[in-house]
């Protein structure tokens, strides 16, 4: 029998030259589309009630997202399969339910009784029916009777009249000030970069305000740009210092400065005042050498209110009280001080480490109450001491090891400060976050009732004498603790 | 040759298909064990049938901020990971009785404990530990001291502890003590001395 074909036969060459990389590009084709449509993007969802992630689906290139993780949040939702068909029922909080069916693998779909053409074709899988992302907009605006707004290329979909402008205002004064208003508390989370602060924002409605990019002319506060994507806002401030972030009004309002150079040599107690400022202190224009700051961190803020001292007394406003006070009781020392937290806000543990290591502070206070107990506790990191350096670059987890001796030793002031005024105190060490990850001198003060009625813990005698105590042992050993560069 | 070349193309056919196949199964594979994980529930702990043994443990006291080393008789398990966990659900009791020194959130529990190797254990309670747990410094440490050291007492092979809520990692126990890191009992057994 004469072969048709032979190994050296051109033809078969050609052959098999196509289906050897065919079948190859076959499997790695199939094993993207099955490994792309499990890792696929978020699209963030920001209601009237809450703020939710839904996943998409990345279907030939198209995105798509489920219409019942879209809708779940926002009332009760069923979807059916009926062959071909879905049929999907929603019915809001305290409304009328309302219907929708979606043909699979089709463009035509019915909504609320009307004809309605999709973008796209309708897909469903696992029993889910998923529409086109550009498709979500119309069908939720008939579901829901309320406008939405889709931001496609950064993922993020606003219902109804949620979304938030901001306003920015640079108050030229020394130092300056960029004062960044907006309608609705916020909580970004804040990163501090060289020559560039960040605030992030994950869960707040916050859009552009019409300009994206400003440039001050200032030359400190240089310029700020508004971006978003990946489900979140960003604002970027630029600057040619240090900054810090301070929250006023309730959360609305974020006024952001340079870190303040060092206070006069001589120091000089002004008068007493009811409350310390919000503010940053009025100081030189420009800092030139080393300085020593104090950073205070109020515990907890927010939703996350700490321990109920009472039922109408939180850890979070004790703690804010006490901070208050011992600002003003460092800077009646002349030791420049800054609160963390100046009005009831949320701040993630991180991000208390990164603001007081960005800042680069001389000394960590972090103030926490409890019902339990009498007293005040003094607390250094309960982690085991290291010979490492005090260098730029230390380890996130352990980076407070580095700073154990120094920081044993202002504990120890402040116990023996406390003794001084004889408030029972104890000496301690406590896995409190985020100690560990401060890379300077670091200490926690708990306060607990001084007596028998737990409601004393806010009496303001004894926040006083507390507060004077810790000013009075960071004053007492500040010849020790090393200024910082700013 | 023809046979050789046929023999090729089917084998090349075959190997798509295959291939294909083997897609879908990976594909069905990720599904199932991301169902799998999520509906994944712990089992009860057996009750043991052994005789009572003395089981030391690390109770907190909040008014002087200690910890009371103490010995109770309780029937234990063999297995290891069983014996730790009987140990910590009767300091639990301890902690959960209603003249308690130190009191812990109702329905406190513990679902779990995993023994990684000769000297780690990773501590799985349940959610009401963690969201009930009164919060505090001291009371949080207090608690997280008392877990370790408690492990470690009755199994002198655990020098290190870590504790998880409802199978993940937690920032903190409520609000305070560091619950993302592991615990070194003869670190714990330096506080406490310190403490007393």
């Amino acid at each position: 029998m004469t072969p048709r074909f032979a190994l050296g036969d051109k033809r078969v060459r050609v052959w098999l030259g196509v289906m050897l990389p065919v079948a190859v590009l076959a499997f790695l084709f199939a094993y993207r589309a099955t490994v792309h449509a499990q890792s696929a993007d978020q699209l963030t969802v920001y209601s009237p009630q809450t703020t939710y992630s839904v996943p998409m689906l990345n279907m030939q290139g198209i995105p798509y997202v489920g219409l019942i993780e879209l809708l779940e949040p926002l009332g009760s939702v069923e979807g059916r399969v009926d062959g071909k068909k879905y049929k999907l029922r929603f019915t809001p909080p305290g409304g009328h339910a309302v219907e929708a069916q979606f043909n699979e693998g089709k463009d035509k779909s019915k909504i609320l009784g009307e004809n309605y053409k999709l973008p796209g074709n309708f897909a469903q899988q696992n029993g889910r029916g998923y529409v086109p992302l550009n498709a979500v907009p119309e069908v939720l605006t008939k579901l829901l009777a309320k406008p939405m707004q889709l931001h496609p290329s950064a993922r993020r979909l606003f219902i109804g009249d949620v979304p938030m402008r901001f306003s920015m205002s640079l108050d030229k004064s020394t130092p300056p000030k960029l004062v960044v208003s907006f309608p609705a508390p916020v909580n970004p989370s804040i990163a501090n970069e060289p020559g560039r602060t960040r605030f992030t924002f994950r869960r707040e409605p916050v859009i552009s305000s019409g300009q994206d990019s400003v440039n001050f002319s200032d030359s400190a506060i240089t310029s700020a740009v508004f971006a978003e994507h990946d489900g979140l806002a960003e604002l970027d401030v630029m600057a040619t210092e240090p900054l810090m972030a301070n929250f006023a009004d309730g959360g609305k309002t974020i006024i952001v400065s340079p870190v303040p150079p060092p206070p006069p040599p001589t120091p000089a107690a002004p008068a007493p005042q009811a409350q310390a400022p919000a503010q940053a202190p009025t100081a030189p224009a420009k800092p030139t050498g080393p300085r020593f700051l104090v950073i205070i961190d109020p515990g907890h803020g927010g939703a996350e209110t700490g321990a109920m001292i009472t039922p109408t007394l939180l850890e979070k406003d004790v703690v804010l009280t006490l901070g208050r006070k011992l600002q003003h009781e460092l800077q009646a020392h002349g030791i420049a001080a800054w609160l963390l937290r100046n009005s009831d806000v949320a701040i993630a543990l991180d991000q208390r480490a990164n603001a007081t290591n960005g800042a680069r502070a001389a000394l960590y206070i972090t103030l926490h109450a409890a019902n339990t107990g009498r007293g005040v506790h003094v607390f250094t990191s309960l982690l085991p001491p290291t010979t490492a350096e005090r260098t730029s670059f230390l380890p996130w987890d352990t980076a407070q090891a580095a700073f154990l001796d120094l920081s044993g030793t202002v504990a120890g002031s402040v116990a023996a400060e406390l003794e001084n005024r004889k408030l029972p105190n104890a000496t301690l060490v406590a896995p409190l976050r985020p100690m560990n990850n401060i890379a300077a001198p670091a200490f926690a003060v708990e306060i607990a009732p001084p007596g028998d009625q737990v409601e004393d813990i806010a009496s303001p005698q004894y926040l006083d004498q507390v507060a004077q105590s810790i000013a009075a042992g960071v004053a007492a050993v500040r010849s020790k603790l090393p200024e910082v560069r700013p | 040759m023809t046979r050789r070349i046929l023999i090729m193309f089917a084998v090349l056919a075959l190997v798509a298909v295959g291939l294909g196949f083997y897609a879908l199964h990976l594909k069905r594979k990720v599904a199932r064990d991301a169902q799998t994980a999520s509906e994944q529930q712990l089992a009860l702990t057996p009750q043991s049938n052994g005789p009572p043994e003395p089981v030391t443990l690390y109770v907190a006291d909040d008014n002087d901020g200690t910890l009371h080393k103490t010995q109770v008789s309780v029937a234990m398990p063999v297995e290891r990971s069983e014996r730790a966990r009987a140990a910590l659900r009767t300091l639990f009791t301890q902690y959960l009785k209603t003249a308690s020194t130190h009191p812990i959130g109702k329905d406190s529990d513990v679902r779990q404990v995993f023994l990684m190797d000769e000297g780690t254990a990773i501590v799985d309670a349940d959610s009401a530990f963690a969201d009930a747990h009164p919060s505090g410094v001291l009371a949080e440490e207090l608690t997280v001291a008392s877990v370790v050291l408690t492990l470690n007492a009755n199994d002198s092979k655990i020098t290190r502890v870590k504790i998880l809520v409802n199978g993940q990692e937690r920032e903190t126990l409520a609000g305070h003590a560091d619950l993302k890191r592991f615990y070194e009992a003869s670190n714990i057994g330096q506080v406490v001395k310190d403490m007393q």
